[in-house]
């Protein structure tokens, strides 16, 4: 079973993800993420009907792959939007991505609310917590931090 | 002598100054009041005096029980010690957490995706594999009104504490298992929502056609899990109605993939009788036309850094499928020649119709951002309406005033918004509440263990550190 | 059974009564050679649970709403038929209650197509399947509430029933002498349940077009952001192809908040039995029913301004937990877990070898949490989609269940009606019912209970049939003057 739907480039050991729903009845030419190159493909339900076929250098592309990686190199990889090699991904939640966790120490409106690690230890035997946070005791920088945001009017009803 | 005359009106029944301005007001005003959102708290609670034991995992069963502890039933949570409800790892995109999960892990949270699904409940932590852990549960059984479990069919009976050996400690006891697929040849199959939305059937509605190059697309919430868990509710509840009669429990076994099945409308009956496969059809509606969604030309919000706004807030929701409204539709957006083409809305459903109806219909807002064009349908007395944004729905006052989105003060995890809970009924009595988003993996062990079961605290101790609790 | 030839000349041709299950479920014997494979206990404890919660023993076993008795006066929506659906299944006494010219609902079908509407044997009437699907276990009256006479007969009914579903724009019941505050005073134990889309107060509240026209789903859906968080994103597919928000193919905001408003129902009814003796006014929307079930959409804006946007098939928060194109359809593999994880990496394997090797040694792809990042997710489901692409739906369920995966097939709804697991345990099943025949429906998921099964007794019901018999029953009014009131256009 050869490695379509991916295109294992050769040259430069990239392999460029054709994500399964723009590339399954696609047609056109697909420029590596890894090097310059570029590969013309022909899509029918998920299949090569044509393809990858290298094109002389030079050739333009229609589209960069959204994803690719270098299992030779430690599988070092392009994030979608890396300019010159992925496409970017435009239905993104922020414009800021990090996909890894948001250290949020104050909600939007302003007031403390516990998203970041780590936190002190709170809790009392076999796990039990009560039903307070004691922000002062626990994070007094925080505490403050808050106290400051009050005077400056940043925290409000919304 | 004169017969002193009986009042014929009790003074107990006389209405009384605010009685009778609530029976005066305008009907809006007193839905404000007897609804009142800042009441909520001084309102006695629907389900006082029902215990639950909540074994779940996942958002399914556990929703089910949710809604039980937001109508006021004490709910005990049981997770496995330290990792607890594998559902704590969930979150988009990796990014949004609330921290602690449990001390011995600090660097890790519970995720978002744990959100409105333990609302109000007390968390304990148990090991069901542990020999001691049967004679805690009887003991726990015995304090409670019924349970709910989710494992695959069989662990608990095999644990000692299926139905078969609650129902004898506690005959009026309620057994609840969700699953999958219930009994029959797939019945160890395990499933989650996206499992009950592609077999169920509801996947192959949802979508673009095939002939525009759509596929079945996901619904973007957990649809089938917590629609099916509420139905659990429903059963639930009529089964402790029917238990005040007879004081006899019961055990209710249910498919979450069944459910979706139940959602897809006619298409059941349609295959039936005609053999007919009800097909996907995108943004418009197969029985309502004009009744669908169109795509405008601008974003509300062109420079906005978030490409949410910027790009996708262009979608308007439109519904003119009364002939005089349609009527109306055609003569606004100047295209008279419709509304001869089409008066009937027999004609307007046909596919072919409806295809060139919303095309003509795109191309007039083509030029138009969204709130335009919603304000010149509304305008004409039609209605339509944006296809509103998490942001839009958070600073949309109406939710705000109805008091669907509100900010709670959770008690250890600082100040979170809440979009669930409160107004998914308003009950003018007895209204539901949330108090707490969730709490950290067995944060109730001393309270139900200690306080309510009487283990003293040297046991507990030891049991913690057995990895028993 | 007996084959038959069909020429097929005009699509009406093929228009048949279906034959099903058209192949035979499994017997009892064959499921316990499958059940076999997990070891006696497990045939045992599977063989206890199906004596118990039989399908078939449903008739046998008493209803758990015995003796609550539900007037159900909403129209058009589906809202509050789902409701009164619910409750009738579990054994209430509902009454429809429709105006002279019949609910709206009866009347809309798909496409327009009167060919797939039902006739019943008596009237000889037409009515959509939508209509007749919901129509469950439900008694069909009419009555004109526009008329005095109208409101007076049902003021009349109102000390005799427990719960009042309605859903008319917001004030229009109060408006004409029969909202929950003058019903309460006749009544004070009445449940007075409104269910609709946007509220019956508040700057966004429900409202009627110019020309009358109600607000219907899915404007629930986009309300709430639902409609705005699904569909494909614009990178997977062009607008207009699936690239868009997408709404839901059912009217699903509609059945969230029925069942919702049926919860809410129960609990008052709980409280009134219990507590307090009298009832209460309730209030449930379709746009909030639906928010409340949004997962933490909105929670997650307000914690650091993320505003969620459309994942398609895929999940942004689990991984692998998605559908992806396959041979003959769609494919869903859902494993989140490590165990999970590393399973489904040795199915795939046994055929696609590559893919545990770019999967595994990918030091991105090692923590559970750090798999739901998009790039992972873009990659996963990209090789995923490789080993798919060569394997039907059938092959992929059998290969990844050896593995304790939770694997299944998009199903359409000839193929869900005709699943093995399905068909057994009956999902789907039919029932004669004594207006419209044979009609195909989805069974009550509730219907497997130990003690009081959810059943469904009919399904549709003729227009005003049971005018004659409530209107005796309840309120004394015998033929003639049913008659009477007839012509006066208050019946």
């Amino acid at each position: 079973m050869d490695l379509t739907e991916i295109i294992w480039c050769k040259h430069c050991n990239t392999v460029n993800y054709l994500d399964p729903y723009t590339f399954w009845n696609w047609k056109g030419k697909v420029k590596c993420a890894g090097c310059d190159r570029v590969y013309y493909v022909h899509l029918i339900q998920g299949f090569y009907y044509e393809g990858p076929k290298e094109m002389p250098p030079g050739e333009p592309y229609d589209i960069m792959p959204l994803y690719a990686d270098k299992p030779l190199e430690g599988y070092e990889s392009f994030k979608p939007g890396t300019p010159g090699k992925t496409r970017p991904y435009f239905c993104l939640p922020r414009e800021k991505y990090l996909g890894k966790a948001d250290m949020v120490k104050f909600s939007v409106r302003g007031r403390p609310v516990r998203g970041w690690a780590p936190q002190p230890p709170s809790s009392g035997i076999a796990g039990s917590q009560g039903f307070k946070w004691d922000i002062e005791k626990l994070s007094p920088d925080v505490w403050k931090e808050y106290q400051v945001k009050v005077k400056r009017g940043e925290v409000r009803e919304w | 002598m004169r017969e002193r005359v009986k009042p014929e009106i009790k003074f107990e029944e006389i209405p009384g100054p605010e009685e009778l301005e609530l029976e005066k007001m305008p009907f809006e005003e007193y839905c404000r009041k007897i609804f009142d959102p800042k009441k909520t708290f001084e309102k006695p609670e629907a389900l006082k005096g029902i215990r639950w034991l909540s074994c779940t995992m996942y958002i399914f069963t556990p929703h089910s029980v949710s809604n039980l502890a937001e109508l006021g039933a004490e709910v005990f949570k049981v997770e496995m010690p330290r990792a607890g409800d594998p559902m704590r790892h969930t979150s988009p995109f990796n990014e949004a957490y609330l921290y602690p999960l449990h001390d011995t892990r600090p660097l890790t949270g519970t995720g978002f995706g744990f959100m409105h699904a333990n609302q109000n409940e007390y968390h304990i932590s148990l090991d069901y594999h542990r020999p001691e852990a049967r004679e805690i549960m009887y003991n726990l059984v015995r304090m409670s009104d019924g349970l709910t479990e989710c494992y695959r069919p069989g662990t608990f009976h095999r644990w000692g504490i299926g139905y078969k050996h609650l129902i004898e400690i506690n005959p009026r006891f309620i057994y609840v298992w969700g699953g999958g697929f219930g009994y029959g040849p797939k019945v160890f199959g395990g499933s989650y929502d996206i499992l009950g939305q592609a077999q169920g059937g509801l996947a192959s509605i949802t979508g673009f056609h095939e002939y525009f190059g759509g596929h079945p697309v996901k619904h973007t919430n957990w649809v089938i899990d917590w629609y099916s868990g509420t139905f659990i509710t429903c059963g639930v509840l009529a089964a402790l109605y029917w238990r005040r009669k007879t004081g006899l429990g019961t055990m209710i076994e249910f498919s979450q993939v069944h459910c979706a099945t139940r959602a897809c409308g006619y298409g059941v009956p349609l295959y039936g009788r005609f053999g007919i496969v009800r097909q996907r059809w995108g943004n418009w509606d197969t029985q309502l036309c004009v009744h669908g969604i169109i795509k405008t030309g601008k974003s509300d919000y062109p420079d906005d850094p978030n490409p949410q706004l910027r790009e996708e807030a262009r979608y308007v929701m439109v519904s003119a499928f009364q002939d005089e409204d349609f009527r109306e539709l055609c003569y606004v957006i100047g295209r008279p020649d419709l509304w001869e083409k089409y008066k009937t809305h027999k004609e307007r459903l046909k596919p072919e119709a409806q295809m060139e109806i919303y095309g003509v219909l795109e191309q007039w807002a083509s030029d138009k951002n969204r709130s335009e064009v919603v304000e010149i349908l509304t305008n004409a007395g039609l209605l339509a309406m944006p296809v509103m944004n998490d942001k839009e729905v958070y600073e949309c006052q109406h939710y705000r005033e109805r008091g669907t989105i509100r900010w709670i003060e959770d008690p250890i995890f600082g100040d979170v918004l809440v979009h669930g809970g409160f107004s998914v009924g308003l009950l003018s009595e007895t209204p539901r509440r949330v108090r707490w988003v969730w709490r950290p993996v067995g944060a109730d062990n001393v309270r139900v263990y200690h306080e309510l079961l009487g283990y003293p605290i040297s046991k507990i101790k030891e049991w913690y550190d057995k990895g028993i609790i | 059974m007996a084959k038959e030839e069909v020429e097929i000349k005009d699509p009406k041709d093929v228009m048949k009564l279906r034959p099903w299950p058209v192949t035979p479920p499994a017997t009892r014997e064959e499921a316990i050679k499958i059940y076999q494979k997990r070891g006696p206990e497990a045939v045992d404890f599977v063989v206890w649970l199906e004596d118990i919660l039989g399908y078939e023993k449903r008739f046998t076993k008493p209803e758990a709403l015995t003796g609550v008795r539900v007037l159900d006066v909403g129209i058009w929506r589906l809202s509050n038929a789902f409701c009164s659906s619910l409750l009738a299944e579990l054994g209430a006494e509902v009454i429809k209650i429709e105006p002279p010219t019949g609910d709206p609902l009866r009347y809309l079908t798909p496409f327009g197509r009167e060919e797939y509407m039902l006739r019943d044997n008596v009237k000889g009437e037409l009515c959509g399947l939508e209509f007749i699907n919901e129509m469950r276990n439900k008694y069909s009256v009419t009555l004109n509430l526009e008329h005095p006479e109208g409101r007076e007969l049902f003021k009349k009914l109102i000390p005799q029933v427990d719960i009042v579903i309605e859903n008319y724009p917001p004030g229009y019941f109060d408006q004409l002498g029969i909202g929950y505050r003058q019903l309460s005073k006749i009544n004070p134990r009445l449940i007075y349940c409104w269910i609709g889309i946007l509220g019956q107060w508040g700057p966004m509240k429900d409202r009627v077009s110019k020309f009358g026209q109600w607000m219907l789903e899915p404007f629930g859906q986009a309300a709430c952001s639902f409609i705005h968080n699904t569909g494909y994103p614009q990178d997977f597919l062009p607008r207009g192809s699936g690239g868009d928000p997408t709404r839901s193919g059912a009217w699903i905001a509609d059945y969230v908040a029925g069942e919702q408003a049926a919860v809410n129902i129960l609990a008052a009814l709980w409280y009134r039995e219990e507590v307090s003796g009298k009832g209460q006014f309730i209030e449930v929307t379709a746009a909030e029913a639906l928010m409340d079930i949004l997962d933490f959409d909105i929670s997650w804006y307000a914690f650091n301004r993320s505003i969620k946007g459309r994942t398609g098939s895929w999940d942004p928060n689990l991984n692998q937990y998605a559908w992806n194109p396959c041979r003959d359809g769609y494919m869903m593999i859902g494993g989140q877990t490590d165990r999970l994880w590393y399973r489904i990496g040795m199915c795939i394997s046994r055929d696609f070898p590559q893919f545990e090797r770019l999967i595994s040694e990918d030091p991105l792809l090692k923590e559970m949490a750090a798999r739901n990042a998009l790039e992972a997710l873009i990659k996963t489901y990209t090789l995923t989609t490789m080993w798919l692409r060569n394997i039907t739906r059938n092959e992929a369920e059998d290969k990844l269940m050896e593995y304790e995966i939770a694997a299944g097939p998009v199903m359409y709804l000839d193929e869900v009606a005709e699943y093995y697991h399905f068909k057994y345990r009956k999902f789907v099943d039919v029932i004669e019912d004594e207006y419209y025949g044979p009609i195909l429906h989805c069974a009550p998921p509730l219907a497997y209970q130990h003690r009081t099964p959810a059943r469904v007794k009919w399904m549709g019901r003729p227009l005003g049939i049971d005018n004659e018999h409530i209107y005796s029953k309840y309120l004394g009014i015998g033929p003639t003057q049913l008659r009477e009131l007839k012509e006066k256009g208050i019946i």
